[in-house]
């Protein structure tokens, strides 16, 4: 009896320390996520310092307008953008491997930015007269393009219900591929659209755009319906890691917990896409350190990874406009210079633990 | 008395393959059976009709008197916990997150586990003597000990019907009499359970009843010392000649000699 009771307490103290590491945590990303923000905007051409900001933000002291119009106007759209869009790609990224079972699934690499992209430049290219404050149609497009291409790698790599990893690798990889240079072909369709093409090449290359804000609030809008709709997935998808046939006999519906992930990851796909463009392996590497750190529970990782996506994109972001100043450097090459070697390690990894 | 499990006239096959015709039978409550027949004969298959993950050709499969297609998966989840043979994850989930998801049935949409899912998990992990694995990774356990993990999430169902599909599969001898002392302290803990058994020499002295499919043959039941006759045995398992099983006389030496 002394050791039930004993063995109850083990329980709840070593739960209690697990939650505590998680607010921990939490804290800790909000804290450096402001930070990060804070340090961004101060950085640049025109350098505003960090104590200024600091105090300006309090009403202790004023910036003076060239530098409160840079950062109204061009560095803050940019950094929530980064921040947005690394929210974006983490989250849909997780609940994709949690879907797809296979911790290797990202909206890049399943294609479902490939589609997101072609959405969107059909939105630039062919529509751009009906769009709403610039931009409505563009993200809608790109939701369906996003659907619409998991939706075909879904059914083209899935195997009695498993999506084994080389299937979803190559089908994953010849959708995103046809996706993205079918962008090109409209891009030559229609080359009287200067202004198409310029937002075209920067999205293939992954480079965040300086967003208008009516295009931030919707993008905004967009992540937080996202996030709202994965809080009650998380759970389902825990128990979905049993396999297709245990979940169900365990009462969740599947089917729902499927359409619900492809739904809510398209959207967040589309926000991400429709600021960014292509940018590669973020909703990889962002879970799977979070997952090293909380375990696979994806009612934990879920705030996590929102949080960690934004701070490492508003970090990589600011590093790729500054690096190489005044030239730019798209951000989409820097996470695929960070991302590549990471996936590749997973990837090995997986081949280890998992037969192929 | 109501019966948990009412088999009524069921019949299923795959495509040409008739696995079911016309089964009638019934599990009660504390009622322990083993199901044994050759391989592919729908021992699994037969439990999960019984879990209503499989649907009937023809025929009903009842629930404490309701059909199992009237019911959502949810309800019948609380009521029968089906152990499968093979558990595959992809995350390291720790054993404790792994019983958890047993409680998956009585969750509400945004709810998290309340004190009596916990008291429900504890409970589980006590029966199963798996307590002290519950930090480990779960995909990182010997067969033995995810076997028992496994049966600990169907004890997290507090289900009134565990049904086992191979649970002795893979493991050693003395994984084996661990997890025959295992099913011992569930039966005396009054919970029901159906098993499909593979090695028959684990059945006698666990069982009191055994279930016996056989090819163009109506389900057999009785005490294992009827149904684990050479001449049974040598029928239903299609034996070649000379190869008579001898089974209960010699497993009778050798549980006692175990237990």
């Amino acid at each position: 009896m002394v050791s039930e009771v004993t063995r109850a307490q083990t329980s709840v103290a070593h739960r209690k320390a697990t939650d505590r590491r998680q607010h921990l945590l939490l804290a800790c990303l909000i804290a450096l996520l402001l930070l990060a923000m804070m340090v961004a905007a101060g950085m640049g051409a025109v350098p505003v310092p960090l104590g200024l900001l600091a105090k300006s933000a309090v009403g202790l002291s004023q910036l003076s307008d060239d530098q409160r119009t840079i950062l109204v106007a061009i560095r803050l759209p940019r950094i929530l953008a980064a921040a947005l869009v690394g929210s974006g790609l983490s989250v849909s990224g997780l609940l994709f491997q949690g879907l797809f079972r296979n911790p290797l699934a990202d909206p890049y690499v399943i294609g479902s930015s490939g589609g997101a992209l072609l959405g969107a430049s059909l939105g630039v290219f062919l529509l751009p007269a009906v769009s709403i404050a610039g931009f409505g149609t563009t993200a809608l497009l790109a939701f369906i393009g996003a659907v619409g291409s998991i939706v075909l790698v879904y059914w083209l790599a899935s195997v009695n219900g498993r999506t084994p990893v080389v299937a979803l690798l190559l089908a994953g990889f010849a959708v995103s591929t046809m996706l993205s240079y079918s962008s090109y072909f409209l891009e030559v369709l229609d080359h009287d659209f200067g202004q198409g093409m310029h937002v075209l090449s920067s999205w293939l290359h992954g480079t965040i755009a300086q967003p208008t804000w009516p295009q931030l609030a919707i993008v905004s809008g967009m992540l937080v319906l996202g996030l709202i709709g994965s809080a009650p997935l998380a759970r389902r998808l825990n128990t979905l890691a049993l396999g297709e046939e245990y979940a169900t006999h365990l009462g969740i519906s599947v089917q729902q917990t499927r359409i619900g992930v492809i739904v809510i990851g398209s959207i967040l796909t589309a926000a991400a896409v429709a600021l960014g463009g292509l940018i590669s392996f973020t909703g990889l590497i962002i879970p799977h350190i979070l997952r090293m750190i909380l375990g696979p529970d994806h009612v934990r990782l879920l705030p996590a990874t929102a949080l960690a996506g934004a701070l490492f994109l508003v970090i990589a972001d600011t590093a790729a406009r500054t690096i190489i100043a005044p030239a730019e450097l798209p951000v989409g090459v820097l996470t695929a210079f960070i991302g590549g070697p990471f996936f590749l390690y997973l990837l090995r990894k997986a081949r280890r633990e998992v037969q192929l | 008395m109501m019966p948990i499990i009412e088999f009524d006239n069921v019949s299923f096959s795959y495509g040409e393959n008739t696995l079911l015709d016309g089964l009638d039978a019934e599990i009660h409550a504390h009622d322990c059976i083993a199901l044994v027949g050759r391989n592919g004969i729908g021992k699994t298959t037969l439990l999960r009709l019984a879990a209503g993950i499989l649907t009937p050709d023809s025929g009903k499969v009842r629930l404490n008197n309701a059909p199992l297609p009237s019911l959502k998966h949810r309800e019948i989840a609380r009521s029968i916990a089906f152990v499968p043979q093979n558990v595959e994850i992809p995350f390291s989930f720790t054993v404790e997150q792994f019983v958890e998801q047993g409680r998956t049935p009585f969750i509400k949409m945004f709810g998290g586990l309340s004190a009596t899912d916990r008291e429900a998990i504890e409970r589980a992990m006590e029966l199963t003597d798996t307590c002290s694995l519950r930090s480990r990774i779960f995909t990182e356990l010997s067969g033995g000990e995810r076997q028992r993990v496994k049966i600990a999430l169907g004890l997290a169902q507090q289900p009134q019907l565990l049904l086992l599909d191979e649970p002795m599969q893979h493991l050693d001898i003395g994984r084996q009499f661990e997890m025959i002392d295992l099913m011992g302290s569930l039966r005396k803990q009054g919970i029901t359970l159906f098993a499909s058994m593979h090695d028959l020499a684990l059945i006698e002295g666990v069982f009191p009843t055994v279930w016996l499919l056989s090819q163009n043959e109506a389900m057999r039941q009785g005490s294992p010392q009827e149904m684990l006759q050479p001449k049974v045995l040598e029928d239903a398992f299609n034996c070649p000649p000379r190869h008579r099983p001898r089974l209960v006389e010699h497993t009778r030496n050798r549980m006692e000699f175990a237990i």
